[in-house]
């Protein structure tokens, strides 16, 4: 029970702590830019180095850093430290290369200081939305491409293990492009399940030019639903059966034979007339014509019928068949982007 | 004997009652024939085997319930031998109750009286029958065949033997023409009856007949 107390406490100083410092972070941007306005520059500069050093884990989100690093550059600016100025938004234009310091807050030699760093550093970024669900071939995802200054790019997709999947996009990027990819391997095949790595690399990379960006695409891929077959036509048969035609056969011959035997069974031993033969020929010859006149035949009616029941039927089956080749081929997927990081160089 | 025929008539008749749904319908038969008589007896006066031939003509009339007949029949003929020396009446007279259990299938019963008639004397034969008869469609509904046999429970005749077995059987073939309401048979008929120890009598024929009415 002690053991679990101290444990509960220790965890609750940590996370104190760690709020008390992310919001000592933003506390700071807000006093140096106060301290900006106030023009007290040197308390301003101190304040905001202070709230960009952070660790990871209390530093400020990007969208404050780049107006804490705005603000440094500019007291910087002021305190006529002008390389320091330039080093700020150099990190402010690797950070956001499609930032822009407000012209309204700003005066015009802090911006044109900015403008000039922008042209002299080169770098590119792209942007993913978080989560994506996309059907192959007919959406796709979007990837913006930014640039700080016109550079020419690679965009290429790639397994984790770097295999290459597919190339997206290569040529210029003046300040921003949007790429997309159709969720579709460069064989024409649908992504498959697994991590891909969305990467954009200069196309000539140099010691000085732009650093490679990538995104890692957690990729699902959702089997569509696809319709079942249709059941086969009960046909109707289109020959009748033999059996009648036998049965007639049988009872003309069995009959017929009955009579010519009709002495032996009744009176054995005894002489019978040839009329016998005469009846029984006749009963014999009535069971032929009865064979003859229902023996197999084709049911044109019927035949018809099945035939027409056979093409709707297999105007169904391709029907089907079309339309789930149809789903397969648009498979959904569900991309899920992470952050974006600076790619390894060895990465693709 | 006459007994067991009382019953299987009755019997018959309760079967047939049970399946009657009411309706009655009248039926007819004409028949043409041709005879043939062996006779080994030495009854009437005969020495040695007769045999005997000749047309024959007759009729039978049926009352028809469903799955129930009623019927008498009379037929007559003069038959002689070849060299016309022996001359002789034949009259055939029967009633009968019969009942189809299935459709395939009628039995009867009833007595029988066949008689020759000479100037000088009169051979009877009276027996009670019990029939079977077996149909089989050829052409449904208006070819089939059929094959009938028959025993009789009791017999008398009135020669001095006896009578002893008498038996028979019967093939033909029925063509009801498509649209007609009449019937067309040809049979096939043997009948043999055994005086007792003393030789047999068989009776031959051949027939045509014209049906109309009946189901």
């Amino acid at each position: 029970m002690l053991r679990t107390s101290l444990v509960l406490a220790l965890s609750l100083l940590v996370c104190g702590a760690r709020l008390v410092r992310a919001q000592s972070a933003s506390d700071l941007l807000g006093q140096g830019v106060r301290r900006y306005q106030a023009l007290e520059y040197d308390a301003a500069a101190a304040l905001l180095e202070r709230s960009l050093v952070h660790d990871s884990a209390a530093a400020l989100p990007d969208s404050l850093r780049a107006k804490a690093l705005t603000y440094l550059a500019a007291t910087e600016l002021f305190r006529s430290r002008r390389d320091s100025a330039m080093a700020a938004f150099r990190q402010l234009v690797l950070l956001n290369p499609r930032y822009r310091p407000d012209e309204l807050i700003f005066p015009p030699q802090v911006t044109n200081l900015f403008q000039e760093v922008r042209r002299a550093t080169r770098a590119i970024a792209v942007a993913v939305p978080p989560v994506t669900e996309l059907r192959t071939r007919s959406d796709s995802l979007p990837a913006r491409v930014l640039a700080s200054s016109l550079a020419d790019v690679v965009v290429t997709l790639a397994h984790e293990d770097g295999t290459p999947v597919r190339e997206l996009y290569r040529g210029p990027v003046a300040d921003s492009l949007l790429v997309k990819w159709d969720g579709l391997t460069a064989g024409g095949n649908p992504a498959d399940d697994g991590r891909y790595i969305l990467q954009v690399t200069p196309r000539i990379p140099t010691a000085d030019g732009p650093r490679a960006r990538q995104v890692v695409l957690d990729v699902k891929k959702v089997m569509p639903d696809t319709l079942a077959w249709p059941l086969e036509p009960t046909l109707l048969p289109e020959r009748t059966s033999g059996g009648p035609a036998f049965r007639s056969l049988a009872a003309g011959l069995v009959a017929g034979a009955a009579a010519v035997a009709l002495p032996s069974i009744v009176a054995p031993g005894k002489d019978a007339s040839g009329a016998r033969f005469a009846v029984g020929a006749t009963i014999g010859v009535a069971g032929f014509v009865g064979f003859f006149a229902r023996k197999p035949r084709v049911l044109e009616a019927n035949a018809r019928t099945n035939a027409s029941q056979r093409d709707a039927w297999k105007k169904k089956l391709d029907a089907v068949r079309a339309e789930n080749s149809a789903r397969l081929r648009t498979t959904r997927l569900v991309v899920r982007a992470g952050p974006e990081t600076i790619a390894d160089r060895r990465s693709p | 004997m006459k007994t067991i025929g009382s019953i299987g008539m009755l019997t018959l008749v309760a079967t047939a009652a049970a399946h009657s749904q009411g309706r009655s319908t009248l039926a007819f038969r004409g028949d043409a024939g041709f005879v043939w008589v062996r006779n080994d007896t030495t009854a009437a006066g005969a020495v040695g085997p007769v045999r005997l031939r000749g047309p024959m003509f007759g009729g039978e009339g049926r009352v028809v319930f469903n799955g129930f007949s009623l019927g008498l029949g009379l037929s007559s003929g003069t038959l002689q031998t070849a060299d016309q020396a022996v001359k002789r009446d034949l009259i055939e007279g029967r009633l009968l109750v019969a009942a189809r259990p299935v459709p395939w299938l009628e039995m009867s019963v009833g007595p029988f009286v066949r008689a020759y008639v000479t100037d000088s004397v009169t051979e009877r034969w009276v027996f009670w029958q019990a029939r079977a008869r077996v149909e089989a469609p050829i052409v449904t509904a208006s070819l089939t065949s059929y094959v009938e046999l028959w025993r009789a429970l009791s017999s008398d005749v009135n020669l001095v033997a006896g009578a002893g077995r008498v038996q028979g059987g019967e093939a033909g073939v029925v063509y009801r023409p498509p649209q007609r309401p009449f019937w067309l048979r040809l049979s096939y008929r043997l009948d043999d009856a055994a005086v007792r120890a003393r030789g047999s009598e068989t009776l031959e024929a051949i027939s045509l007949a014209i049906m109309v009415g009946g189901s």
